[in-house]
C-alpha cells in the first residue's frame, strides 16, 4: 500500500475519531507544554543563580594579576556589557588594639553601583561616594575591629606604620563567605597604591560566549589571570549541571509515563476497532502496512499534539518571562540568590524542541504494543471475537 | 475453480476437542453460484474463512484455480486475498471512519488501481448499486440495506475471482436480502466471479444452484 494513502487513512482516522483524538492529544499537548515550562524555568533558575552569584561582585569573568600599564579598554569585546576595573592589595587594618588582616579593593563607586549588587548588601550605613576618605566593611571584621560605622580605622603594611586613616561610610553582608571575610573596599582615587596590580571583572550580556570571551582575553592580555565564573565558582557550575541532569531525567520519566498511557490508550482504542482491523485483513492489508497504519495515526497524532503542546508551553513561558516568578520568601537564605529571588523563564532551543522530540519517540514505540497485538490475531479471530 | 479436497478442521476450548470440520470435499466451477447451508454453529462460518484464507485447515487441501492455498505463507496469503478474494459480512463490513467512496477506493488502493481509473470503477460501481451521489456518505448515515450494497460493491470492486459472503442478508428485511441476491447473483455471472455464500437462509439457499447441506461439521448433501 502507498504510504501516501497510509497517511491519508491515518489522518481522516484521527479527524473522524476526533473525540478519541483530542482526549489522547490532551495527555502529549499537557506534558508536552508542561516540560517546555519546567524546562525554562529551570534554565531561568539557573540564569538568576548565575546572575546572583556574578551579579554581587565577581563578574562572569575575572581577571587578575593584570599589570598596571595594560590597556584595559581593549577588553570591551562584542558581547561584553561592562568591565569594572579595580585594584588591590593586602593591607592591616586597626582601631584601638584591634588588627585585622584584609583585602583592599580599590573601586569606582559609581561604576559598582551600577553593574554590581554589593552595595544591595549594606547592613548598615552606605555605600562608598567617589573621592570620599571611606572605606566598606564585612560585618565580621567590623565586629572583630569594633568599630561602628562613621568611627576610624587606620591602614598600613605593620602595626602602627599608618598609611591612611579613613572612615568607615558602611558595613555590608552578603552570606558569601569568600566575601564576607577579610575584605574592604575604599574609592579608587584614596588608594594608597595607585600603582598596584589591576584586577577586573567582566559582565556579559544575556546569552555571549563565555568560553570565546575568555580566549580573547588570554591571547589580548597573556600576563593576566583570567577566569570565567565555572572556573571560579566550581560549586555553581556543579549546582547547575546538576540541575540539567535533573531536569532530562523528569523529561525521559514524564514522557515514559505518558507513552505508556499513550500505549494503554491506543490498545483501547484499537481493541474498539479490532473489527476494523480484520476486515482491513481480510482485504489483503499487510503487516507492514498495518505497523505503518498505527505508527503514523500515533505519529500524527504526537506531533500535531507535540506542536500544541510547544505553543502551549512558549505562551507560559513568555507570560512568566516578563513579570517573573518571584521565590524570594523560598531563596532569602540562599547564597546563589544573594541578590534577588525572582526567576525569569527563559527559553532555548533545546529546552523547546527536547520535550516534543521525546514525545515522538515515545509516542513511535507506544504504536508498537497495538501493532503487535494486530499482526498476531488471525482474521477469523478477530471477526469471530467481535 | 475452487477444489475442497478432504478438508477438516478441530478446535480446542474449555469444551474440549471440537469438530468443526470433517473430511469436506466438493468442488465450485469457475463463475458458479454456491451456497453453504446449515443450521448455526454447522461449520459454515469456518468452512468460509479456510477457503479465504483466513485459517488454515487441520488436513486437506483446497485449491483455487489448482494452486494450493492452505500452503501459503503470510505475505503469499495477504495478496492472495487481496488480488483474488472479496468478503461479504453479516454486518459491520464498513470502516466506519471512511466515506462511502473512501470505503471502496480501499481495495482499489491495495491492488494498485489509482487515479482516474480508480474514480472511473468508484463512479461505476456506485451507479451499479443504486448508490450515486453516496459517494461522500458516511456509513453512519446509511440505511443497513445500503451499507451491504455498499459491501458487496467494495468486495467486488477489484473484480475478484471468488466472492465470499457470510450470512450477507441475516440484517436485512426478506425484500432488501432478496433484492441483494439477485445483484449479487448476476453481477458475478457478468464478472465471472465465483460465489460461494454461508447462510442458513431458506429463500437464499432456494436462489442457488449448487447447495452445501453441513451438519456439525460434516457434509450432508452435495450437489
Amino acid at each position: 500500500m502507498r504510504l501516501r494513502f497510509i497517511l491519508k487513512l491515518s489522518f481522516l482516522h484521527l479527524l473522524r475519531s476526533w473525540r478519541a483524538t483530542v482526549v489522547l492529544s490532551f495527555m502529549v499537548i499537557s506534558a508536552v507544554a508542561s516540560l517546555v515550562f519546567l524546562a525554562s524555568l529551570a534554565i531561568g533558575t539557573n540564569d538568576a543563580m548565575i546572575r546572583n552569584s556574578t551579579g554581587l561582585f565577581s563578574g562572569h569573568i575575572s581577571g587578575s594579576d593584570i599589570p598596571p600599564e595594560s590597556d584595559t579598554s581593549l577588553l570591551t569585546l562584542p558581547g561584553v556589557e561592562h568591565v569594572l576595573v579595580r585594584r588591590q592589595q593586602r593591607f592591616l587594618l586597626w582601631a584601638g588594639e584591634n588588627i585585622e588582616p584584609v583585602l583592599l579593593m580599590a573601586v569606582n563607586p559609581l561604576q559598582e553601583k551600577q553593574s554590581t549588587a554589593l552595595w544591595k548588601k549594606t547592613v548598615s550605613g552606605r555605600y562608598l561616594k567617589p573621592g570620599e576618605d571611606g572605606i566598606y566593611i564585612n560585618q565580621e571584621t567590623a565586629e572583630r575591629l569594633q568599630v561602628p560605622v562613621g568611627g576610624q580605622v587606620h591602614l598600613g603594611n605593620a602595626p602602627r606604620d599608618r598609611l591612611k586613616t579613613l572612615t568607615v561610610v558602611g558595613v555590608y553582608k552578603t552570606g558569601i563567605s569568600l566575601l564576607d571575610q577579610g575584605l574592604a573596599f575604599c574609592p579608587v582615587d584614596v588608594f594608597p597604591l595607585p600603582d598596584g596590580l589591576i584586577t577586573t571583572a567582566v559582565f556579559l550580556q544575556d546569552g555571549s560566549p563565555t568560553g570565546d570571551i575568555l580566549q580573547q582575553y588570554r591571547r589580548l592580555i597573556p600576563s593576566g589571570k583570567f577566569q570565567a565564573w565555572p572556573e571560579f565558582m566550581p560549586d555553581l557550575k556543579q549546582l547547575i549541571d546538576l540541575n540539567f541532569v535533573c531536569m532530562a531525567i523528569v523529561m525521559i520519566l514524564v514522557f515514559a509515563l505518558v507513552s505508556v498511557g499513550i500505549s494503554c490508550a491506543f490498545l483501547i482504542f484499537t481493541l474498539k476497532n479490532l473489527r476494523e482491523h480484520g476486515i482491513m485483513k481480510t482485504m489483503g492489508i499487510m503487516p507492514v502496512d498495518t505497523v505503518l497504519l498505527l505508527v503514523s495515526q500515533i505519529g500524527l497524532l504526537t506531533l500535531c499534539a507535540a506542536a500544541l503542546g510547544i505553543i502551549a508551553g512558549m505562551a507560559a513561558v513568555l507570560l512568566f518571562s516578563q513579570t517573573g516568578i518571584d521565590l524570594t520568601s523560598l531563596t532569602s537564605q540562599n547564597r546563589y540568590f544573594a541578590v534577588s529571588g525572582i526567576i525569569y523563564p527563559r527559553l532555548t532551543p533545546a529546552n523547546l524542541l527536547t520535550p516534543p522530540l521525546l514525545a515522538i519517540v515515545f509516542g513511535l514505540a507506544a504504536a508498537l504494543w497495538p501493532s503487535l497485538y494486530i499482526i498476531r490475531k488471525s482474521p477469523a479471530d478477530i471477526l469471530r471475537s467481535v | 475453480m475452487i477444489e475442497i479436497l478432504a478438508v477438516s478442521k478441530k478446535y480446542t476450548s474449555g469444551r474440549g476437542h471440537i469438530t468443526a470440520l470433517a473430511d469436506i470435499s466438493f468442488n465450485v466451477e469457475k463463475g458458479r453460484s454456491s451456497v453453504l447451508a446449515g443450521k448455526s454453529g454447522s461449520g459454515k462460518t469456518t468452512l468460509l474463512n479456510c477457503i479465504g484464507a483466513l485459517e488454515k485447515p487441520d488436513s486437506g487441501r483446497i485449491l483455487c484455480n489448482g494452486r494450493d492455498i492452505s500452503t501459503l505463507g503470510r505475505r503469499e496469503r495477504a495478496l492472495f486475498q487481496r488480488r483474488e478474494i472479496g468478503f461479504v459480512f453479516q454486518a459491520a463490513n464498513l470502516l466506519p471512519w471512511l466515506t462511502v467512496a473512501e470505503n471502496l477506493q480501499f481495495p482499489l488502493e491495495l491492488n494498485g488501481i489509482r487515479g482516474k481509473k480508480q474514480e472511473r470503477r468508484i463512479d461505476e460501481l456506485l451507479a451499479t448499486f443504486d448508490l450515486s451521489g453516496y459517494g461522500k456518505a458516511m456509513p453512519g448515515e446509511l440505511s443497513g440495506g445500503e451499507i451491504q450494497r455498499i459491501a458487496f460493491a467494495r468486495a467486488i470492486a477489484h473484480k475478484p475471482s471468488l466472492l465470499l459472503a457470510d450470512e450477507p442478508t441475516a440484517s436485512l428485511d426478506s425484500v432488501t436480502g432478496n433484492q441483494l441476491i439477485q445483484l449479487m447473483l448476476s453481477l458475478c455471472a457478468d464478472q465471472h466471479t465465483t460465489l460461494i455464500i454461508a447462510t442458513h437462509d431458506t429463500e437464499l439457499i432456494a436462489m442457488t444452484d449448487h447447495k452445501i447441506y453441513l451438519k456439525d461439521g460434516r457434509m450432508e448433501t452435495g450437489i
